[in-house]
């Protein structure tokens, strides 16, 4: 079977959503974090494989681009989480209510 | 000043505020004497305008005609004709009287006659203002310091009392402000062609857009400003901000409440729905004919339910507001001049009423009816203050109040028979509750609590005799004030009624 | 396979000074706070000042530049990146200012300066960095600098969200900030995904002339459409995206809140304009949308309608303040969203012109907040009794902030919502109009509470009702937002023209 591009978007919006439901079941901060890094990636992949389908490098760029900022994005969300938990003891998102009415 | 009368007379007031915020918080008599001054320079002006006005034009007078906002084709364009000229009057000779009057106010006395002075320039701008954009601003300008002054120098609820006012009236209010933008969308200007917020532009409708010609658009376009004005008047159902407020505010705030602003309601009917929109005019007059007379009915009858005398003072005005409308609705000269002096006269009585409350709660802290009795040996003057107020609320002919409701009477009653009838008794039921209360409170055996209550006292009859002589005047020679007005409002029947 | 790059010539930077001298005033005012050893707290400030006051000359110069050469269409940056026109100098100017008035009512702030607060001078060197990150939002013509533009100004909100490091609620604050920031993100990015690969386009006219074409499916498009507007419409704080931003507003210092509610937001519009009216519509005063199949100008007007409604229905029984004021600029951001789909030049100036005053009004409001929790340590409705007569000066100052949030002449409000009703009416948005008018009695009742705590309540028997002492800085910098929200609600002519013109003069 040749691998077209249809594949690739569909590999794309499997990983999409299975991130997306992640994110919303999940309550451990760490694993929403995670979550949400597999949607940067399945949006790599769509940046990818168009980059290819249209031979523009514009798509290539894109994808570097996202991978540090992917990077930043987990560092800082992290280095918060870290704090949390010194004080709380727990990641769990549902425990941190200091700020509900 | 000659040239400029009316925006000095606006803006004096501001001037005189300005200067108050600078005065050290302690020098209370200083603040009180610039505010004094500060009042009674439009007055001056006011009795110049009296004698300077030219009778015998329907255009306006002492126009100034500026640009302000370019883009929006917004003007600074005041000036004034026979409707406006008594308002103008009205609204300068009650705003001195009721800085005199508030002279006894000791809570943050900067704040309260800074605050009064900003309130009275507005009134007289929604008075002079002939751009809408401009009228808006001004009509909307009272609301804070209105809203500040019951809120914070008022009675017990005085905080329900002032955020009710603010809300009923800013709802009513950005009614008028949608109407107001859809009339300057929607009109021309016919040198530039460009939109214009200037009213007479907007009264000629040959200005006015096709879409703006649709029946069913001016119907909603009229409404829109009816609710708008309706709930300053207050029309019956919009008029349960008013009781709360009247009751709450400081005397003399609320007779500038019940004297002036409740006049801009109708005011604003006559200078903007009824030329702009002269068909929808005519085709709600019944409607206006019959909220006016539920409102005579209604709010007499409200009246004589109450024990609070301020509450009963505040629902007379209700019904007084109701000959207005009813006068407004007949289309006659009779009716129309009547109701235009009937929101003069009911300005000048009903300051009366609120100043003689006024005194009576200053000494005794209390205005239930049912605690007094027997006050008229004790306080033969203020008895007599008083009961002449009342009669002139009630229409005792030879007083103010009876030429200005007879002439809406006669005004009407060819027009809507049945209506009229049925709004007479009003007259009934006022004079009902008008004795009851000074019955109640004047008459019979006297309770001892308030032997020791003193009689009115000077400044206080410095507020109350230029209101009492003018009351007189009026009911012997109306003249005056009728002159003033008469070829104006002739000259809008034959707009709107053709 | 063969790449299409651009290569950018290097001397286009020369338009982009602003944003480059407040880069180098973050690494200076970064670096000395390093030297200084955290100490000499002044230094960072200092030096943040003086960047944000060169940067705004330049703005100002290469505005005045731009409108003497008579036309100010923009000049591109590295290749075709990023546009520097007449809409960019407007908002550059807006957040200059902005972060200028933060910066220096921060340094009277307990909140960044108290004692044992740590790192007093990374939040001067944050906020002018956010500055120039949101500059860029402003000037993004292109997917990756409209996506790496709000990256920035994300990552770096979510660091100044959880400034106060010892304070629970400050981080948590700031995990919910980036956890939500994340993932809205990536919902925008797979949507810029799909229509990159639908026009094989970044730079956002070639995206147009791909639609132009008419080979996209509209379907597809729609749901790009509405993944896109999801990122965007989170930035900005728009009902459904907007669970984030009252908790992020009120465990956040009061100043950061204080930017927060004006600039990414104002950065989050201007990014709309740009992206929705270069590439969906047919430029500033189509008068249509580009893809008659894609109704986008009524799925933002329902959302506009919702974000009002339901941020003013919230605020209503909201008894922190500082919890108020978020769910009021949620409020403001359903009105800016109404002029955003008339698809008329005139509505996108009234945006301009609102986000002009709301800049105004919502920082002076919020810095009184702060200027009060000095001395009350508390943000409470409750303990604001009786406050208006402690510093009546401020407290005046604050029932102008909040009479023109409100919308009531004669302050700027009032003209910012005239102008956006205007417009509307204009466009014949009856339905937006009326449902926008009676949502600004509603939020009378809210901001008056305020004014009621204030003034109106008598205070509980022994409540301190000394005068209170406010720092000099803080009384200049509230005048400096009073003065103008009360000067513009009367003559407005300048800026008006200044919005217009930078609505007629955004480049393709």
């Amino acid at each position: 079977m040749e691998i077209t591009l249809t594949h690739y978007l569909l590999l794309a919006a499997a990983i999409f959503v299975t991130g997306m439901v992640g994110f919303i079941v999940r309550r451990n901060a760490i694993v929403m974090l995670m979550c949400v890094e597999l949607m940067l990636s399945s949006v790599n992949i769509v940046f990818a494989a168009f980059s290819r389908f249209h031979l523009d490098g514009g798509g290539h760029v894109f994808v570097l681009m996202n991978f540090a900022v992917a990077a930043a994005e987990a560092a800082i969300g992290l280095a918060i989480l870290v704090e949390i938990f010194r004080r709380r003891r727990t990641v769990n998102v549902d425990d941190l209510k200091t700020l509900m009415e | 000043m000659g040239e400029h009368i009316l925006s000095w007379m606006t803006f004096f007031p501001v001037i005189g505020a300005a200067v108050i915020a600078f005065i050290p918080s302690e020098r209370k008599e200083v603040i009180k004497t610039v505010a004094a001054a500060a009042a009674a320079v439009p007055l001056i002006l006011a009795v110049q305008l009296f004698m300077t006005f030219d009778r015998t034009t329907a255009g306006f007078q002492f126009i100034e005609h500026y640009t302000w906002i370019k883009s929006f084709n917004i003007e600074y364009f005041m000036g004034i004709d026979g409707l406006s000229v008594p308002m103008v009057l009205l609204t300068a000779f009650l705003s001195f009287i009721c800085v005199i009057a508030s002279w006894g106010i000791n809570k943050s006395v900067k704040g309260y006659f800074a605050l009064f002075l900003i309130l009275e320039a507005g009134m007289f701008g929604v008075f002079c203002a002939l751009d809408f954009f401009l009228f808006y601003v001004f009509w909307e300008v009272m609301l804070l310091p209105m809203y500040f002054l019951i809120g914070i120098w008022g009675g017990p609820r005085r905080e329900y009392a002032a955020i009710k006012f603010f809300l009923y009236t800013l709802a009513g209010s950005v009614l008028m402000l949608l109407a107001m933008i859809a009339f300057y969308l929607h009109t021309s200007d016919p040198v530039t062609g460009g939109h214009t917020f200037n009213m007479l532009h907007m009264f000629d409708q040959a200005n006015h857009s096709e879409w703006l010609q649709g029946t069913n658009v001016r119907h909603v376009l009229w409404l829109a400003l009816f609710i708008g004005f309706a709930i300053k008047v207050p029309v019956f159902p919009f008029h349960t901000w008013l009781p709360d407020a009247h009751v709450e505010a400081p005397t003399a705030v609320s007779v500038i409440l019940a004297g002036v602003l409740l006049k801009m309601g109708t005011y604003g009917i006559l200078r903007i729905s009824y030329p702009m929109l002269p068909d929808q005019a005519l085709w709600f007059s019944y409607t206006l004919a019959l909220l006016g007379t539920i409102n005579i009915l209604y709010g007499a009858y409200c009246a004589m339910a109450q024990t609070d005398m301020k509450k009963l003072v505040a629902y007379s005005s209700v019904s007084h507001m109701g000959y207005v409308m009813l006068g407004m609705a007949a289309m006659t000269s009779a009716g129309i001049n009547g109701a235009v002096l009937q929101m003069f006269n009911h300005g000048t009585i009903t300051a009366m009423m609120f100043l003689c409350v006024g005194v009576v709660y200053d000494r005794a802290h209390t205005r239930e009816i049912n605690a007094f009795g027997g006050l008229g040996m004790q306080m033969p003057l203020y008895f007599s203050f008083f009961s002449f107020a009342l009669f002139a609320a009630l229409g005792l002919p030879g007083l103010s109040g009876f030429v200005s409701e007879a002439m809406i009477f006669m005004g009407v009653f060819p027009v809507y028979r049945t209506i009229t009838i049925i709004a007479a008794l009003g007259i009934i039921i006022g004079a009902a509750y008008v004795l009851w209360m000074l019955q109640r409170v004047f008459l019979g055996p006297k309770n001892e609590k308030w032997d020791s209550l003193p009689d009115i006292n000077a400044r206080e009859m410095f507020t109350l005799v230029p209101i009492g002589i003018l009351v007189l005047l009026l009911g012997v020679y109306p003249m005056p004030v009728l002159d003033l007005m008469k070829v104006t409002l002739n000259n809008l029947i034959k707009v709107v009624a053709g | 396979m063969e790449l299409n790059l651009n290569i950018p010539s290097w001397s286009d930077l020369r338009f982009w000074l602003p944003e480059a001298i407040l880069c180098i005033t973050f690494l200076v005012a970064l670096l000395g706070d390093l030297v200084v050893r955290g100490r000499r707290t002044w230094v960072p400030f200092a030096v943040s000042v003086a960047g944000l006051i060169t940067a705004g000359a330049y703005a100002v110069a290469a505005m005045n530049h731009g409108l003497d050469a008579g036309q100010f269409q923009g000049h591109t940056i590295m290749g075709s990146l990023m546009i520097v026109d007449g809409m960019a100098g407007f908002f550059r100017l807006l957040f200059i200012f902005a972060s200028l008035v933060t910066v220096l009512f921060a340094w009277t702030s307990e909140e960044i300066m108290g004692k044992r607060r740590e790192n007093k001078g990374e939040f001067y060197a944050l906020t002018v960095l956010l500055t120039a990150a949101m500059m860029v939002m402003a000037e993004a013509r292109d997917l990756l600098m409209l996506f790496l533009s709000m990256e920035a100004v994300g990552l770096i909100s979510y660091v100044m969200a959880g400034y106060m490091r010892t304070s629970l609620r400050s981080s948590e604050a700031s995990l919910k900030y980036v956890l939500f920031g994340a993932v809205s993100s990536a919902i925008m990015l797979y949507g810029m995904s799909l229509l990159y690969g639908m026009t094989g386009a970044m730079e956002f006219d070639g995206i147009r002339n791909a639609l132009i074409s008419g080979t996209v499916d509209p379907f597809a498009l729609l749901v790009v459409v509405v993944l896109i507007l999801a990122g965007m419409s989170y930035k900005i704080a728009a009902v459904p995206f907007h669970y984030w931003c009252p908790d992020v507003y009120e465990g956040a210092p009061t100043p950061v809140s204080a930017i927060f509610s004006v600039g990414p937001k104002a950065a989050g519009f201007a990014l709309m304009i740009r992206f929705f009216y270069t590439t969906f519509a047919a430029g500033t005063d189509a008068g249509t949308q580009l893809v008659q199949d894609i109704n986008w100008p009524l799925l933002v007007a329902v959302m506009s309608v919702a974000t009002m409604t339901y941020g003013n229905l919230v605020a209503l029984r909201q008894t922190n303040v500082k919890r108020m004021l978020a769910y009021s600029s949620i409020a403001h951001v359903g009105y800016l969203l109404m002029g955003f789909v008339l698809l008329s030049s005139a509505g996108l100036a009234s945006i301009l012109f609102y986000l002009l005053v709301y800049t105004l009004m919502n920082l002076g409001a919020f810095f009184y907040v702060v200027a009060i929790n000095n001395h009350l340590k508390s943000e409470e409705l409750s303990d604001y009794v009786g406050i208006g007569f402690r510093a009546p000066w401020a407290g005046a100052m604050m029932v102008i902030f909040l009479a023109s949030l409100t919308g009531v002449p004669p302050f700027a409000g009032f003209v910012g919502k005239f102008y956006l009703f205007t417009a509307v009416l204009d466009k014949q948005w009856f339905w937006l109009a009326i449902v926008a008018a009676l949502n600004s009695v509603v939020s009378l009742y809210y901001y008056f509470k305020v004014v009621r705590a204030m003034f109106l309540s008598t205070p509980a028997e022994g409540t301190d009702m000394s005068p209170l002492k406010l720092h000099w800085l803080q009384y200049v910098v509230l005048a400096m937002l009073a003065i103008p929200t009360l000067a513009l609600g009367l003559f407005f002519e300048e800026f008006k023209g200044l919005a217009d013109m930078a609505i007629g003069m955004m480049g393709g």
